[in-house]
């Protein structure tokens, strides 16, 4: 896993974006530069007991987290952190992960 | 005010856990369609537009459909927005009428997907979900809205059981729908004992996917089967990407047409006998209802306890998708509209709301990434 994950930061008006547009909601520019998020807060978790289709799933925790004033993603939670929680980032492809600092 | 288009018959295929070898997305819609034209008493050759939504007809088109149903038409649409097709097509349809583009519109959804279906296409919603949300492994729209109701719970000091109250009230409504695939009333002690699926939700806070289809039939309001009043719609709205996904999930695009809506309408919230607010989740149920203006003092737990709990407002009176399940969203919409129709038209049998004469009816979906994006509302009439 990669520390960190990819944000787009509009180069106009310095909105955060997560995931990627194609131009942004705001001022609608069409340049971004990527950056990288290292930390976020827990806000809110889910336990994924059960998955459909699958037969022998083990349960996975998944989490809203805040990672500046006007962003929020959704990371797979490596731990057993929970609300109010800090969070270290990190990246699968393209998937964002998060476990304790 | 629509003033020239009514709906004027409504129709359903059975709905099933499990299709059957031989049973599909297609069979499903065929049933629903001979229904609906049974009720208006129509044949096929009146039909001269085809609204059609679906997550399980591709490779097939609106205009294979056509084919397939033997319909000649002269207009023709396919929407692909989830929970809130059934009502975007409505209004696409009421408009058709009303412009004369078409003088009789078939709408219809279905899907029979099976569950290992389903869950192929929750975790292939959009490019978003493939890349940022299913390899954590989410639990499709369940994850999602697990997330939601925590924060509802939270902003709104609600309680599990709260929740409890839309799920058992619902399956009482569907203990007298035949249609229903769960009709076994529900006690607040099953539904708390119920296993957790993805925490807070559990069993009864997710909708269960059957198999089948809806189809209603827009024309103008003389073509409505003598003896039986059409329903007419007294206001439509929808809204589509509403917050580009940067708030909390716990408004919807509702709130963003609500006052033009009930303006439009000519009546307020107070003068509803009956809402078919779209139940994919008892939470998003209540974010609909309080957008919708149904929650006096935005009290949802008292609207919980009080409103749903004691039956003071009748809600989703066939069911809702909670109990008589969901044939994918788009067919699922078009029941809480078929149901309100019925309603309207005093023909609900054992669940009729006495004297019905307005429904609000809603939907809502695309979970494009934190919650849904898509939203719409209609206020039906019964037309004297």
């Amino acid at each position: 896993m990669m520390p960190g994950v990819t944000i787009w930061r509009c180069t106009g008006c310095n909105a955060a974006l997560f995931p990627e547009r194609l131009l942004c909601p705001h001022c609608h520019g069409a340049r971004f530069e990527n950056e990288r998020v290292h930390e976020a807060t827990v806000e809110e978790i889910s336990v994924i007991r059960h998955m459909l289709g699958q037969e022998n799933w083990q349960p996975r925790r998944i989490a809203n987290v805040r990672v500046t004033d006007d962003l929020c993603m959704t990371v797979g939670l490596l731990d057993e952190s929970g609300p109010g929680a800090r969070i270290v980032l990190f990246q699968e492809g393209e998937a964002p992960y998060g476990r304790a600092k | 005010m629509f003033q020239n288009a009514a709906i004027v018959g409504v129709g359903q295929s059975a709905y099933v856990r499990r299709p059957e070898p031989g049973q599909s997305t297609q069979t499903f819609m065929r049933d629903a369609v001979a229904a609906a034209l049974a009720d208006a008493t129509m044949d096929a050759c009146d039909i001269q537009g085809l609204a059609v939504a679906s997550l399980s007809l591709a490779p097939d088109t609106a205009v294979d459909l056509a084919w397939k149903l033997g319909l000649s038409l002269r207009w023709l649409m396919q929407d692909s927005n989830g929970g809130s097709s059934a009502m975007n097509m409505l209004g696409h349809a009421l408009r058709a009428v009303e412009a004369s583009a078409a003088e009789t519109v078939l709408v219809l959804g279905g899907d029979a997907t099976g569950l290992a279906g389903y869950a192929k296409v929750a975790a292939n919603f959009n490019t978003v979900t493939q890349k940022h949300l299913a390899p954590l492994g989410h639990g499709g729209p369940n994850g999602v809205y697990a997330l939601v109701a925590s924060r509802q719970m939270k902003r709104y000091g609600l309680e599990k059981f709260d929740y409890g109250h839309i799920a058992i009230a619902q399956r009482a409504w569907a203990a007298k729908n035949p249609f229903a695939v769960y009709r076994a009333p529900l006690t607040m002690e099953e539904y708390l004992a119920a296993p957790l699926v993805a925490d807070p939700l559990s069993r009864y806070d997710c909708v269960p996917v059957v198999a089948g289809a809806q189809a209603v039939i827009v024309a103008r309001p003389d073509r409505a089967p003598k003896g039986r009043p059409g329903v007419r719609v007294r206001a439509h709205r929808a809204s589509f990407n509403y917050d580009n996904q940067a708030g909390d999930g716990l408004q919807t695009g509702i709130a963003t047409f609500a006052a033009e809506l009930w303006r439009e309408a000519g009546v307020g919230p107070d003068d509803i006998n009956v809402a078919s607010i779209y139940d994919d989740y008892p939470t998003m149920v209540l974010a609909q209802a309080n957008d919708l203006g149904l929650v006096p003092g935005n009290d949802l737990a008292r609207f919980c306890r009080v409103t749903v709990a004691e039956r003071k407002l009748p809600l989703n009176t066939w069911g809702g998708m909670l109990s008589a399940g969901q044939p994918g969203g788009p067919a699922g919409g078009l029941n809480g509209i078929s149901e309100a129709v019925l309603q309207l038209q005093h023909r609900a049998g054992e669940r009729q709301v006495a004297n019905a004469r307005l429904a609000a009816v809603t939907g809502y979906g695309m979970t494009m990434y934190r919650y849904g994006g898509t939203a719409a509302a209609a206020i039906l009439e019964r037309a004297e």
